[in-house]
């Protein structure tokens, strides 16, 4: 049995190796034969390969010891202006020893950072260009200010085609000594939503049940890394039990973690699959949106949701009010 | 196993009483002057607030100086007669083996005119012609119904003992019952129980009692114990107020923390609204109650402080069109109590965060999302497998075992 994450061991560690995202890889490497990069934007979907991208540029560009000439930061993490301040600038403005004279700064997720935080990595960007160079990662790239945009190359990551997917794939689980069933395949693209890191760890997690891996493995995987059903929560409210559907939600946040806006996403989802007259639809969309922008601005995860289900309770009895 | 740790970790010595090292040196030397002859005072008279050693200081003493206790309390009756047959064992300065004897009356303030008619006088004329050392206990000496007694006596003040001395005995206490407190959190109980050792230990017990830490989280809503019937009186008023005035005023009766009546209100107006077009108003005013703080937190404007309380005041008192039936009790907020019952849980979950963060080029907050629920799979059905990445990220036992629950023995075997 392998050591650690699949996601980490089949991760590609040169441009050579990465069969996806043919016109971007082409580019990065004539900025290797070039010894030179500028700033860069890779924008794109989760699990389509931007973060591989960077580690492999800069492996190309430096060769097996780049570690030493390349600082990870994740804006998630450390995403306040003071993180820009201090650790940015001090890895910015010190010279690289060796051949190419700048150092490669990736910013993982700089669609999270402040926009405070991103004014102060503009004026550092400029000032320290012979330096250190930025490749800042998002999955919109509309999210970063246009001054900082306009300072980068842009390069669009797209989703993974299916074929790519299976490829990898059979040939992880191949590698792994893991029997995959064609159905079981299916069902992991047909929930991947094109993201490769989402559809390894499902690989992963279905062979660590030691059988070959069918439909029912990965369904079943699925559900447990997913323990929370909104659509049960949904209709507890609809039917108007409140209090219930309250404690469902103070279970996914508090008990399994999950983040407030997953929960608003897929409840956006689950409102259009409900079986409710069309015009409540795009009603209870409207008021799920205003929710969102709320929780946008800072508001408290579990009291927006709640006052949802509250309307979700009042929705539901003009609806058998109405029939 | 459910004894009172107030009676479990009594201190058996003197060494151990909490604070009044200087009462203690007196009582002792009193006591040990009677080897010498009968001193000039027959009883020592113990005072001083509930709680603060009076009565564990005797007993410690007549266990450290191997004495033989006798006790009358105010559970016992304490007539005139009944003392007096007591009064016989007073009469003689040891007991029948040599074991000196040492006679204790407790609780002195508790001695009624009825019952215990004529108890004082004769517990008086007991102080007068023992020989061997009485002691007297009360809070309060200077009662008048004490003044003759007071007389025959050498009076000893206890005072309430500093909050160190008090954290240290807390600190013990968890030591025996194998709790990891924080410092702060014994410190807020000591704080809160002004001195009074005994009601310490007992809020000790209530909150640690089958626990292995305790944080100040845990400990901090006992603060909402004592004003428990002034929050209430505050929902009263704002979920029944007829004018946005009323509701908003409401807000000034108490020093409760807004964000603490917030949730308060948050967790009660499903219940006290039952008319469910009622409890969406009621929730979406407190929501955009919520939402102002939200902005100022982002802001750091706090004038917007006064719509957050029109909302989470008024905005719910208006929300109401029906009457409520019957009387709701009001309950403590849930959340809050779950926030701190599932604290250790989400520090663990961004903790392993933080370990797949270092090996896997993704921030902790998108590993706990997207890479923890597959671990936890995978160490619930593959040990091996659970071993190897155990292992590569670098996780501790307690990570093991938050992922792995009840395989996460086997697992750590497999780690060696």
């Amino acid at each position: 049995m392998s050591v650690g994450l699949w996601t980490e061991k089949y991760r590609p560690s040169s441009l050579d190796e990465m069969v996806d995202q043919k016109d971007i890889v082409e580019r990065l490497k004539s900025f290797v034969e070039a010894r030179n990069i500028p700033h860069c934007i890779f924008a794109g979907p989760p699990g389509t390969g931007k973060t591989t991208a960077a580690l492999c540029l800069a492996h190309d560009l430096y060769g097996e010891g780049y570690r030493e000439h390349l600082m990870e930061l994740n804006a998630s993490d450390e995403r306040g202006i003071n993180v820009v301040r201090e650790t940015v600038k001090t890895f910015a403005r010190i010279r690289s020893i060796g051949e190419i004279p700048f150092k490669i700064m990736i910013l993982d997720e700089a669609d999270n950072m402040t926009s405070d935080a991103q004014q102060a990595l503009r004026r550092t960007m400029e000032r320290f260009t012979e330096t250190c160079r930025f490749i800042l990662i998002a999955n919109y790239s509309g999210k970063i200010i246009e001054p900082i945009q306009s300072r980068c190359a842009p390069f669009r990551f797209t989703y993974l085609p299916k074929e790519d997917l299976v490829n990898r794939l059979r040939y992880i689980a191949e590698q792994e000594g893991a029997r995959v069933w064609d159905e079981g395949i299916d069902a992991v693209l047909e929930v991947s939503e094109g993201d490769l890191r989402r559809v390894i760890n499902t690989l992963q997690a279905a062979a660590s049940m030691s059988k070959p891996i069918d439909s029912e493995t990965v369904y079943s995987v699925i559900g447990r890394a997913n323990p929370v059903d909104v659509r049960e929560m949904i209709i507890l409210a609809m039917k108007g039990d409140f209090l219930g559907a309250r404690e469902r939600l103070r279970e996914m946040i508090l008990k399994y973690g999950v983040a407030g806006s997953d929960i608003i996403r897929q409840i956006h989802i689950e409102i259009f699959r409900l079986e409710v007259p069309e015009r409540w639809k795009i009603k209870l969309a409207d008021a799920v949106g205003e929710i969102d922008f709320r929780l946008v601005q800072g508001a408290d995860e579990e009291v927006q949701l709640s006052a949802l289900l509250a309307k979700l309770v009042e929705a539901g009895y003009e609806m058998r009010r109405s029939v | 196993m459910y004894a009172a740790w107030t009676a479990k970790h009594k201190p058996r010595s003197l060494s151990e009483v909490v604070g009044n090292r200087e009462a203690i040196q007196e009582i002792v030397r009193w006591v040990k002057s009677w080897d010498r002859g009968v001193p000039r005072q027959r009883a020592a008279f113990l005072y001083g607030p509930p709680g603060v050693g009076k009565t564990v200081c005797v007993e410690s003493l007549a266990n450290d100086l191997n004495m033989e206790l006798v006790e009358k309390n105010a559970s016992d009756y304490r007539t005139e007669e009944a003392v007096q047959r007591f009064a016989g064992l007073a009469s003689q300065y040891g007991t029948l083996f040599g074991r000196k004897r040492l006679i204790l009356f407790d609780e002195l303030d508790g001695i009624t005119g009825t019952e215990d008619r004529g108890g004082l006088r004769a517990i008086t004329s007991i102080v007068k012609t023992a020989m061997c050392p009485v002691v007297l206990i009360a809070n309060n000496a200077y009662d008048p119904r004490f003044s003759a007694l007071r007389n025959y006596c050498l009076l000893i003040e206890f005072r309430k003992p500093p909050i160190v001395e008090v954290v240290k005995h807390l600190r013990r206490v968890c030591v025996r019952e194998g709790i990891e407190a924080e410092e702060n959190a014994l410190r807020f109980i000591a704080q809160r129980s002004e001195g009074d050792v005994r009601s310490a230990v007992n809020d000790l017990q209530a909150l640690g009692q089958g626990k292995k830490r305790l944080t100040y989280e845990d400990v901090s809503w006992l603060a909402f114990r004592d004003r428990k019937e002034a929050i209430f009186d505050v929902l009263r008023l704002i979920f029944y107020a007829k004018s946005c005035e009323a509701a908003k005023k409401a807000m000034d009766m108490t020093d409760v923390d807004p964000d603490m009546l917030f949730e308060w209100i948050y967790e009660n107006a499903p219940h006290q609204l039952q008319d469910l077009h009622d409890l969406a108003k009621a929730m979406d005013a407190l929501a955009v109650a919520d939402l102002y703080r939200g902005r100022i937190k982002s802001t750091q404007d706090w004038k917007l402080t006064r719509y957050v309380v029109d909302f989470m005041t008024a905005g719910v008192a208006m929300a109401r069109e029906k009457p409520t039936l019957g009387w709701v009790p009001f309950r403590f907020p849930e959340r809050i109590r779950m926030l701190s019952r599932t604290k250790q849980e989400r520090e663990l979950r961004s903790q392993i965060g933080m370990k797949v963060r270092r090996r896997c080029h993704i921030s902790s907050v998108r590993a706990v999302k997207e890479v923890l629920p597959y671990l936890r799979i995978i160490f619930e059905s593959n040990t091996e497998m659970a071993a190897s990445i155990a292992e590569w990220l670098d996780l501790d036992e307690a990570m093991v075992e938050y992922l792995a629950g009840g395989k996460a023995r086997t697992i750590m075997k497999h780690l060696g």
